[in-house]
């Protein structure tokens, strides 16, 4: 089963903005089925520096359109954006570091890390740009 | 032949940059901003101009008669106005002369950079026909053997059924239709002059046309001065039945009329035929190098713009999308304008090094370095660093002199233009622990070759401009020297007391940037002794 459902609600109601929200669905469930089958460990970095780079130009794309649209609360969602690659890179990081590695504890970690996004910030985007 | 020319005067350059450093400071150095300063003299010239033209009088006796009002009675203000607009256009003269001869010497004004030569060597010609004919306006000796010499000298040309110079035989055959017509002449060209001057700067972004504060303040004040002290002032008046003997040239504009002297009208048209064309074609002689231009690669490209913000020769442009995927625009890049610097990569998100190595290909790529290349040489690089005080050096390749850096032992990468990194590569070698620092060195600040480079690190680095080099990067752990080709020693100097910082603060510790929020950023700009 995915770690992440695609749900209308999450749509933004910007074609581009849900085309990339998708793919990075669908990055993350790849992400999560490749940690439960064998020699996770090895390719784990690869699919992190992937979401990263991903991500990071998902929210370059967000920032210009809201930009353009003189987006009220931009500053706070900026922010969030760059807290939320904070902690991507934390993982990538304590992935590096540690000897230890829990499969579901990160999954979990991914999960929440993408969903609380979407609960907050982008749907009061959705209310302002769709 | 062109070679040592352009070594020389390159030194020379150097030599006396260095020297107004110092007086100026490296923001302010008027090398920096020869051609604001041409459009902020330009301006003053304008206004002063229009100020004149409320006086002045388009007839042969009220010419010469107008100019000496303004200059004895009304000496405190149309006195200082005209000398204002001689003394500008003296010096817009000068700073555009210089302007053409730096770019020249730094190299920039071939490849792509043709446009901004040609467009300026035409611009000359509208320079020069603006300030003679300003010269000619006044109507005294020196506007009079102007007059004869310049008539006689486009007469050459069969370009008017009578020739012009009939004009100036006597008084009588002057009339006042032909000083309304030069006085017109003499506001329509330097609105040409103003039309190619804007032509000019089309092809680069964030074309900078205001000077600093310092120098219009400056600048503006010292012309005043002048114009008190040793204010411009009219010949005898002109008198065609008389030839004139003895004038006084204007060396700013008039350098070369002493030629026609010596030579006839012909000789002096070859000349000027022949170093015009020179001059027009030298970004062929020889044509520069072509390097493989900037490829956007579609499926890593979402039209998020950042690459297009960046260009400095607004070479990248956003256009519809073209693959049928649900994105607005696509990068596209126009290979007549890119100069292939790499900062469009150094701005592309996707461009990091934490991607899977196989599938490193960014939305914007330079065929010459590609980022994949760019992480493969910073691991090689940095494998062979031992010790305690290892540091990755990213280098502009227009900057300083690398191969001082190598014996120094330190891995040096050299790109396009610093511009051209991606931030998150200092981020990926300092966290992976591939090296304990990361300095990057660039061109001199307000001087970066490819224009914007070394602002635009600055800024991602210090985090004002996006892609930002991520907070979590100890400062303390990242330096910038922005250095003239004369400041080697200096740089390996603060290199190796940069190694020496990085040596008491021992191996990298994982949020080391948390638990150190002063860190500072070590840079010294402009290190040019």
């Amino acid at each position: 089963m995915s770690l992440i459902e695609w749900d209308d609600r999450f749509s933004v109601g910007v074609a581009s903005v849900d085309h990339e929200h998708r793919e990075l669905i669908a990055l993350i469930n790849a992400t999560h089925d490749r940690l439960l089958r064998p020699g996770a460990e090895a390719a784990m970095p690869d699919f992190l520096g992937e979401i990263y780079a991903r991500i990071s130009a998902h929210f370059a794309l967000e920032e210009r359109l809201m930009q353009e649209k003189h987006y009220d609360h931009y500053s706070e969602h900026k922010a969030d954006h760059e807290r939320l690659l904070e902690e991507i890179r934390d993982m990538m990081d304590d992935y590096e570091d540690s000897n230890f590695f829990n499969e579901q504890r990160f999954s979990g970690k991914l999960q929440a890390w993408f969903t609380g996004h979407f609960r907050t910030h982008d749907a009061r985007l959705h209310q302002n740009l769709g | 032949m062109i070679k040592p020319i352009q070594y020389a005067s390159r030194q020379a350059f150097l030599r006396l940059e260095n020297a107004f450093g110092v007086a100026f400071g490296p923001k302010t150095n008027p090398f920096y901003h020869l051609g604001a300063l041409s459009f902020f003299f330009f301006w003053v010239v304008a206004v002063s101009g229009i100020y004149l033209y409320v006086f002045f009088e388009t007839s042969i006796e009220g010419a010469y008669r107008s100019v000496e009002y303004l200059t004895h009675e009304q000496w405190y203000l149309g006195g200082v106005a005209r000398s204002l607009h001689r003394y500008a256009s003296d010096a817009m003269v000068v700073v555009v002369l210089l302007h053409l001869a730096r770019e020249f010497a730094l190299d920039r004004y071939r490849g792509v950079r043709w446009y901004a030569w040609v467009t300026g060597a035409v611009l000359l010609v509208f320079l020069y026909a603006s300030g003679i004919g300003g010269y000619w306006l006044v109507w005294d000796r020196l506007a009079q053997y102007i007059a004869v010499v310049t008539s006689e000298w486009l007469d050459w040309l069969p370009l008017f059924s009578e020739p012009m110079a009939r004009n100036f035989l006597n008084s009588a055959a002057m009339n006042n239709r032909f000083f309304s017509l030069l006085s017109f002449m003499h506001i329509g060209i330097p609105l040409f002059l103003l039309l190619g001057m804007w032509i000019h700067i089309q092809r680069i972004s964030q074309a900078k046309t205001n000077p600093p504060r310092v120098l219009v303040v400056g600048s503006l004040l010292a012309m005043t001065v002048l114009s008190f002290v040793r204010p411009a002032l009219s010949q005898a008046q002109a008198n065609l039945d008389l030839v004139a003997g003895t004038v006084q040239l204007d060396w700013f504009y008039l350098v070369l009329y002493p030629l026609f002297d010596i030579w006839s009208p012909g000789t002096v048209w070859g000349l000027t035929v022949v170093s015009g064309l020179l001059l027009l074609l030298l970004p062929w002689l020889p044509r520069k190098k072509a390097t493989p231009v900037a490829m956007v690669d579609l499926p890593n490209c979402n039209g998020c713009g950042r690459c297009f913000a960046d260009c400095p020769y607004s070479a990248v442009i956003m256009q519809p999308r073209t693959d049928g995927l649900p994105f607005e625009n696509q990068a596209a890049v126009d290979p007549d304008l890119c100069t292939s610097c790499g900062i469009c990569v150094g701005a592309c998100p996707t461009a990091t090094p934490f991607r899977r190595v196989t599938e490193l290909t960014p939305g914007i790529d330079m065929p010459a370095l590609t980022v994949r290349a760019m992480r493969e040489r910073t691991l090689a690089a940095t494998a062979a660093l031992t010790g305690p005080d290892r540091v990755m050096v990213y280098a502009c390749g227009a900057g300083p002199d690398i191969a001082a850096f190598r014996e120094s032992g330190v891995a040096v990468l050299a790109l396009p233009c610093v511009g051209a990194l991606p931030p998150s590569f200092i981020d990926f070698v300092i966290s992976r622990r591939h090296a304990d620092g990361v300095a990057l060195v660039g061109c001199v600040e307000g001087d970066c070759y490819q224009r914007l480079g070394v602002e635009w690190t600055g800024q991602r680095v210090t985090g004002q401009r996006d892609p930002a080099l991520r907070s979590r990067v100890p400062r303390a752990r990242v330096a910038m020297f922005w250095v003239g080709p004369g400041g080697v020693p200096e740089l390996l100097h603060r290199l190796a007391s940069f190694r020496g910082k990085l040596r008491e603060r021992g191996p990298y510790q994982k949020g080391e940037a948390a638990h150190h929020p002063s860190s500072k950023l070590d840079q010294a700009h402009n290190v040019t002794y």
